[in-house]
C-alpha cells in the first residue's frame, strides 16, 4: 500500500476535455457546415477502418432509385476492445444518419449521429450489441 | 435542431463521486516514491515485467494552469473544477457550429471518459521546473520556431495541399508516440513486449513501434535522424530507462530541435500502474531540462491496426472538396462578368 | 612398390575415413538444427531477419525485364528469379489469372506499395527490407522496417479476427522446432509482389518458420484463397539474419514520400 495520493483509475462520465480541436476543424473542411442532412436507409457495409470507419448506406434517391450514401463514423479501435466485430451490425440494418454534407458534392457526409429508426443509437447508448461501456 | 446533450451538471456531480483519491487525515501527497512497497513481477529471466497493455490518457495538462499555484488540488478543489467546467456545458455541440460537424465520440467509445484513464491531483504533468511550467525558450528556440511557423503559413490553409495539414492529419505521426509519449486524446493506448534483448512498445496510432536495446550499444551516427529518434535502454534497478537522440526535427515536441534529447523512466509502481517520466534536455530550445510525470495504467487489449494513411480518405475529400469550391466560384465569378 | 602390410594400413585408414564420413552424413542427416530456446522453452527466433532474392519483384519464376521508368535505366529494371512458388506456377481460376495480367499491365497506377500502403501477408517478410522478431511467451511481433508495418501473433487466447485488416489477424503456436502461424482477417487491398499477384478477402495463410541453422529460418507458406485459386499452393525461402553488429531496424516512414503523388494534383495551384 503507497503512502500518499492514491491514483484511481476511473471510468466516471466526465467532461469531454480537450479533444484535439484541429480533428474538429479538419472536419469542418471536409464537410460543410452549411448544409446539415437528414438520412434513411439500410446499411450495405461498415468499413471498419482507420482513421475514421466508413458506413456504406442504401438511400432511396429523388427518383425512388437505391443511392450508396458514405457516412463518416470515428475509429472502430475501442468498439473492438468492447467486443464489437464485423458481424455486429448486420448487413441491411436500418439506419438514421444526422450529419453534415461533403463539400465535394459526392453523396458523402459526417454522421454526425447515427440511430436506429427507434431513436436508440448505434453502438454507446444504443440496444447495438457492444453497447454499454468498457469491457474490463 | 436542438442543442445535443452531452453532459448536464447533475451527471456530473453523480459521476464526480466515483473514485476521487482520498487522502487520509494528516497525509501530504508526494510524488511516486522511488522505492515503495510494491515489488513488480519479474520475466522469467529476471527483468522487471512492463508488458501488458496500458493507457496513459489523463485530463491532467501538461503545464499547471495560470489561476493555480499548486503542486497538487485537494480532493474539493478537484471536485470544484471539475464541477465548474461541466456548468460551463463546453461539451455540447451547438449544431451549426464547427464541433458539432463531427461525429459523436461518445458513439464510438472515443470519448476520453469512456475508457481507462489516470487521474489524480496533480495540477499538471510537469514536475520541474517546481512552477509546473516549461521553462523559458532560448533566443535561438524563439526563432526556429518563428521561422517554422511562419513556412508553414506560406504552406496556405488545410485544403491547399496535403503537406499544409498538421501531422496527425497527413497520417504522419501522432502524439502517442513522441517521444516522449503524450496522451494521443483517443485510443491513448499501448502494448509492452520484452525479451532478455529487447524492449518493445506498440504504440496504437499509427501503428508505431519503438525498439530499445538493452545491450549498450551507442547511438548511431548523427546522419541517421528518426521522427521517433533512435532509443537505448538499460535497466537501473527496477526502472527501465531510455534515452532517445537523433531526431530528424519535423515533428517539434512543443518547439523542440532536432538535438533534443530525452530521457524517459518507467517503473512498475503497481500492478495495475506504471509510472512514467520523461526529461528534455534540449539546450539549444529551453534554458533548462524540464522533467513531467505521466502514469500509464493497465487497460486490455487487442490493439486493433491503426492503418491510417491507407484509409486517409478524409483528407483526399478535402482536396477534392476545396477545389471544386474553388472552381464553381471561378465559374460563378466569370458568369457575373458576362452578364 | 608397397609391402602388404603398408597397403593393408592404407586401406584401413581409408576404409575408416569412408566410415567416418558416412557417419558424419548419417548425422548431419538424422539431426536437424535445434536451436537455443527461450526461457518459456521454445526455439528462440528473436533477432532481425530479411530474405535474398526477387520474390518481391515476382514471386513466380521470371526473366529479367526492363523497369517502369525509363530515366532509371538498369537500376529500376527487374532482376531474373528462379521463382519461390512450389510448383512454379501459382494455381489461378481463369477469370483470376485474367485479373492478375490486367494488375500487371497496370502496375504502375495499381500496386499498393508505390503507395507506401501495407504490404500484406507474406509480401511484408520477403520485402527488401530487414524485420526483427520480439518473441515473449504470449505474444510474438514481428516489426517491419518498411513503413512500419506490425504484426502481432497471438500465442495464447486465440481470437477470429474481429474486422478485416492490411496485415490480418495471427494466431500462433509451436510444433516442436516449428512457428507455426495461422492469419485469416485480411481485406483483398494488397499484392503479393510488384508483378500483379493478388487475391481476395478470403486469404488464408499459413506460415511456418523453421530454424535451419543459427544464422538462418526456412521460411514456408501455405496461400488458400477459393475466390482466386484453384488450389491451396505454397512457397518457400530461406531468411538471413542480419549479423552485422548492433543491426537494427531504422525507420522507413515512406507516407510522406508519397503524398506529392497521391495528393499533388488536388494542391491548390499558386495563382
Amino acid at each position: 500500500m503507497r503512502m500518499g495520493v492514491a491514483i484511481v483509475a476511473c471510468s466516471a462520465g466526465w467532461l469531454l476535455l480537450g479533444q484535439p480541436t484541429s480533428a474538429h476543424h479538419a472536419f469542418a473542411a471536409e464537410f460543410d457546415i452549411n448544409k446539415p442532412i437528414t438520412l434513411a436507409g439500410t446499411l450495405t457495409a461498415w468499413e471498419m477502418i482507420n482513421p475514421h470507419s466508413w458506413f456504406h448506406v442504401e438511400v432511396e434517391g429523388p427518383d425512388g432509385e437505391p443511392v450508396t450514401w458514405m457516412i463518416e463514423g470515428g475509429s472502430p479501435n475501442q468498439l473492438i476492445r468492447m467486443g464489437v466485430t464485423k458481424n455486429s451490425v448486420p448487413i441491411g440494418s436500418e439506419l438514421v444518419i444526422e450529419g453534415y454534407l461533403a463539400r465535394d458534392g459526392t453523396n458523402k457526409a459526417v454522421g454526425r449521429d447515427i440511430t436506429f429508426p427507434d431513436g436508440t443509437r448505434l453502438f454507446i447508448g444504443g440496444s447495438a450489441p457492444g453497447a454499454g461501456g468498457d469491457r474490463r | 435542431m436542438n442543442k445535443r446533450p452531452r453532459m448536464t451538471l447533475g451527471r456530473a456531480m453523480a459521476l464526480l463521486a466515483c473514485g476521487l483519491p482520498v487522502l487520509a487525515a494528516g497525509q501530504t501527497p508526494s510524488r511516486i516514491a522511488a522505492a515503495g512497497d510494491y515489488t513488480p513481477p519479474r520475466t522469467a529471466y529476471g527483468h522487471p515485467d512492463l508488458q501488458g497493455f496500458w493507457t496513459n490518457a489523463t485530463y491532467t495538462p501538461l503545464e499547471r494552469p495560470d489561476d493555480v499555484a499548486e503542486a497538487f488540488y485537494t480532493p474539493e478543489e478537484l471536485a470544484a473544477r471539475l464541477a465548474r467546467a461541466a456548468a460551463n456545458e463546453s461539451a455540447q455541440t451547438e449544431p451549426g457550429t464547427v464541433p458539432d460537424v463531427h461525429y459523436d465520440f461518445t458513439q464510438f467509445g472515443l470519448d476520453r471518459s469512456q475508457s481507462t484513464f489516470v487521474q489524480d491531483l496533480r495540477t499538471s504533468l510537469i514536475v520541474a521546473p517546481e512552477d509546473g511550467k516549461i521553462p523559458p525558450m532560448t533566443a535561438e528556440g524563439e526563432q526556429r520556431n518563428a521561422a517554422r511557423a511562419e513556412a508553414q503559413r506560406r504552406l496556405g490553409e488545410r485544403w491547399d495541399s496535403a503537406q499544409a495539414n498538421q501531422l496527425d492529419d497527413r497520417c504522419l505521426i501522432m502524439r502517442g508516440s513522441g517521444p516522449p509519449m503524450m496522451d494521443a486524446g483517443y485510443n491513448a493506448n499501448y502494448q509492452i513486449v520484452q525479451t532478455p534483448q529487447h524492449v518493445m512498445i506498440l504504440v496504437e496510432m499509427i501503428h508505431d513501434v519503438r525498439l530499445i536495446p538493452l545491450d549498450g550499444r551507442a547511438q548511431p551516427h548523427a546522419n541517421v535522424r528518426q521522427w521517433m529518434g533512435t532509443s537505448r535502454g538499460r535497466w537501473d534497478g527496477d526502472t527501465l530507462v531510455v534515452e532517445t537522440t537523433n531526431f530528424n526535427g519535423k515533428n517539434p515536441f512543443r518547439g523542440s530541435s532536432e538535438h533534443m534529447r530525452v530521457i524517459e523512466r518507467f517503473t512498475r509502481v503497481a500492478d495495475d500502474e506504471i509510472m512514467y517520466s520523461f526529461t528534455i534536455d534540449d539546450p539549444a530550445t529551453w534554458t533548462r531540462p524540464w522533467t513531467a510525470e505521466l502514469p500509464m495504467k493497465a487497460t486490455f487489449g487487442p490493439l486493433f491496426e491503426h492503418a491510417c494513411h491507407e484509409g486517409n480518405y478524409g483528407l483526399y475529400n478535402t482536396l477534392v472538396g476545396a477545389r471544386l469550391e474553388e472552381a464553381r466560384a471561378a465559374a460563378e465569378a466569370e458568369q457575373g462578368e458576362q452578364n | 612398390m608397397r609391402s602388404w602390410p603398408q597397403s593393408l594400413m592404407i586401406l584401413l585408414v581409408v576404409l575408416a575415413c569412408g566410415v567416418a564420413v558416412g557417419s558424419h552424413e548419417a548425422r548431419g542427416q538424422a539431426a536437424p538444427y535445434r536451436a537455443p530456446r527461450t526461457s518459456d522453452g521454445h526455439p528462440d527466433l528473436n533477432g532481425i531477419w530479411q530474405a535474398i532474392g526477387s520474390a518481391h519483384w515476382n514471386i513466380e519464376p521470371h526473366a529479367a525485364a526492363p523497369g517502369l521508368v525509363t530515366e532509371l535505366g538498369a537500376s529500376i529494371a527487374v532482376p531474373p528469379g528462379a521463382g519461390v512458388v512450389d510448383g512454379g506456377a501459382i494455381p489461378y481460376r481463369p477469370e483470376a489469372l485474367a485479373a492478375r495480367q490486367a494488375n500487371y499491365a497496370d502496375r504502375l497506377n495499381l500496386d499498393p506499395e508505390i503507395k507506401c500502403y501495407l504490404p500484406g501477408v507474406p509480401r511484408a517478410t520477403y520485402m527488401p527490407f530487414p524485420f526483427q522478431i520480439v518473441q515473449s511467451p504470449q505474444h510474438i511481433m514481428l516489426v517491419h522496417e518498411y513503413a512500419g508495418a506490425v504484426r502481432t501473433i497471438y500465442m495464447d487466447n486465440h481470437m477470429e479476427a474481429p474486422a478485416d485488416s492490411w496485415m490480418g489477424w495471427s494466431n500462433g503456436h509451436f510444433e516442436g522446432e516449428t512457428l507455426v502461424v495461422d492469419s485469416t482477417g485480411f481485406n483483398d487491398k494488397t499484392w503479393f509482389d510488384r508483378a500483379g499477384n493478388f487475391h481476395s478477402a478470403a486469404l488464408h495463410v499459413v506460415e511456418r518458420f523453421t530454424p535451419r541453422s543459427a544464422d538462418t529460418l526456412m521460411y514456408e507458406v501455405t496461400i488458400e484463397d477459393p475466390n482466386v485459386f484453384t488450389r491451396p499452393w505454397t512457397m518457400s525461402m530461406p531468411l538471413y539474419r542480419r549479423v552485422e553488429p548492433n543491426a537494427e531496424i531504422l525507420e522507413f516512414r515512406c507516407v510522406e514520400f508519397v503524398e506529392d503523388l497521391i495528393y499533388g494534383d488536388l494542391a491548390k495551384q499558386p495563382d
